[in-house]
């Protein structure tokens, strides 16, 4: 395996790899902005301190605005789907891959990621098990949120009270999971030592060769590289 | 303050539907147009500018045939399930018993014409794409009632039917009218909203099942309806509380493990035996 890739800034001339297209980009992050525009203004009726912003002009406007986030958010994996779809199902068909490697990422998590060790980890994919529980959890929340909020938004009145009523309570709960994990993401991309490039990824694309390496190294050996074996033979 | 109750005895009524139109004139709520559909009852249902309209029922029971007639309105219950579910406190549980309703503040999410054991409040969309609605109930004459007069279908009822008051007083009145029908020929004779939720703040005395009046026989708390803001919410706050408190110690300890880190870069040669977490 190679070496830790903490102080990536303070080597010059790192190779760099391809992490994340310019598709899974703009996904991304319009669906991060949907998503903060639906829980921001969705508090507003779940934290009774904020009950006072649900009333009369701003509660209107948060009305408004949490219906239009609601349609950014259900079109932003359209955006993905249509853009990239080779990335899109790729993406996809690893998040349901579960292997020993998986298992053997979540057994070290701790030790990795709270004591800074290294060299127990398996190699992982384009995702490692972290990242794939983020993603079937924003996979099943989606759906969750999607057909709960439409039966809230268009079948008040028309669908059976109870089902209106576990609507509302379904989507809580999508919420309280969803923020767990939101949490969890930004210390991880933001404020953990050890994960300072990935968010470099999410913005400009790229990760150095020993940052994919160290956290991604199935993906760099089986997909990385062998592309560029392609390319090679192309030319 | 006292408990108060609106009382309801419904083999007084004699469907001249005055407390239909002294609610609209006190609230200024329009008139509905509506066309003849062969009953008496009009309009056929509740509306959001009609908080209170009587309902026709006919019931046959041992030979004997009764026409029924009853105020179908808001019946504030005691556990009010709409109170409970209210995310902007637009209906509130008053102090005399009353669920008390604020225009202003309903942000129209409907949650309460949903949890309704009775189905009561009615939704008016303003715009269905923005969401934009307001519920709307009786109120039980909340400007009225709090400065001491009686809601406005009771002062008008002319028989008499509509009684408003302490809420002993009125189960007592409605107790002893039942043994006084009974008493007359109507062995059904029953009271209904003395305990249902908690005690119905719109108490009827009836002369025939609950059912035949279309009420249900044995209203229920929907389970729902105190989940949301009696488990969920707290539930929500503990685990984010959780979660903060976790990455917090996560920072510290990967902080404190970053050092030891960077000397064993330093000098690399052995890898250390499975020593497990510093404390």
């Amino acid at each position: 395996m190679a070496s830790v890739a903490t102080d990536v800034a303070a080597r010059p001339e790192q190779a760099l790899v391809l992490r994340f297209t310019a598709a899974e980009r703009v996904a991304h992050w319009v669906h991060f902005f949907a998503f903060t525009v639906l829980l921001g203004t969705g508090m507003f009726l779940y934290v009774p301190w904020f009950q006072p912003f649900a009333l009369g002009a701003s509660g209107e406007a948060a009305r408004l605005a949490h219906r239009a986030a609601a349609v950014v958010f259900m079109a932003a994996p359209l955006i993905y789907l249509i853009w990239s779809p080779r990335e899109f199902f790729y993406s996809l068909k690893e998040s349901f891959s579960w292997g020993a490697d998986d298992w053997g990422w979540l057994k070290n998590a701790w030790n990795y990621y709270a004591h800074g060790r290294t060299g127990t980890m398996p190699p992982q994919g384009k995702y490692n098990a972290g990242q794939k529980f983020n993603a079937l959890t924003q996979i099943v929340t989606f759906w969750l949120f999607v057909i709960t909020g439409l039966v809230m938004w268009f079948g008040r009145g028309s669908v059976p009270p109870d089902l209106f009523l576990l609507s509302v309570v379904v989507h809580d709960l999508s919420v309280i999971a969803t923020v767990l994990l939101f949490m969890l993401h930004i210390y991880l991309v933001a404020v953990h030592p050890l994960m300072r490039e990935s968010i470099t990824a999410m913005f400009e694309g790229t990760v150095s060769e020993e940052f994919a390496a160290e956290h991604h190294g199935k993906w760099l050996t089986e997909r990385v590289f062998r592309k560029r074996k392609d390319v090679k033979r192309q030319t | 303050m006292s408990q108060i109750t609106l009382l309801v005895d419904a083999s007084k009524c004699t469907a001249c539907r005055g407390c239909q139109i002294a609610c609209k004139q006190w609230w200024d709520l329009s008139a509905t147009k509506t066309t003849q559909t062969g009953t008496y009852e009009n309009p056929r249902d509740l509306e959001s500018n009609t908080w209170s309209r009587i309902t026709f029922h006919e019931y046959e029971s041992g030979g004997k045939f009764q026409w029924l007639f009853l105020q179908s309105s808001c019946l504030h219950c005691t556990n009010a399930a709409c109170v409970d579910v209210c995310p902007t406190g637009a209906l509130k549980q008053n102090a005399t018993g009353f669920v008390s309703f604020e225009r202003d503040l309903c942000n129209g999410c409907a949650y309460c014409a949903e949890a309704c054991p009775f189905g009561i409040p009615r939704m008016e969309t303003i715009n269905a794409l923005t969401g934009e609605a307001k519920a709307s109930k009786c109120n039980m004459c909340q400007d009225r009632v709090t400065n001491g007069m009686t809601p406005a279908c009771v002062k008008t009822c002319p028989p008499g039917a509509l009684q408003f008051g302490e809420r002993t007083a009125m189960i007592t009145k409605a107790k002893e009218r039942v043994e006084t029908l009974k008493a007359r020929g109507y062995p059904e004779a029953r009271v209904y909203g003395e305990n249902e939720l908690g005690g119905l703040r719109r108490m009827y005395v009836l002369t025939a099942p609950a059912s035949a009046y279309g009420l249900p026989d044995s209203p229920q708390y929907p389970v729902l309806a105190s989940a949301w803001q009696n488990v969920i919410q707290p539930f929500g706050y503990v685990a984010t509380a959780l979660a903060v408190v976790g990455l917090a110690l996560n920072w510290v300890a990967t902080r404190r493990s970053r050092l030891n880190h960077v000397e064993s870069l330093a000098a690399p040669a052995p890898e250390a035996p499975a020593e497990k977490e510093e404390v």
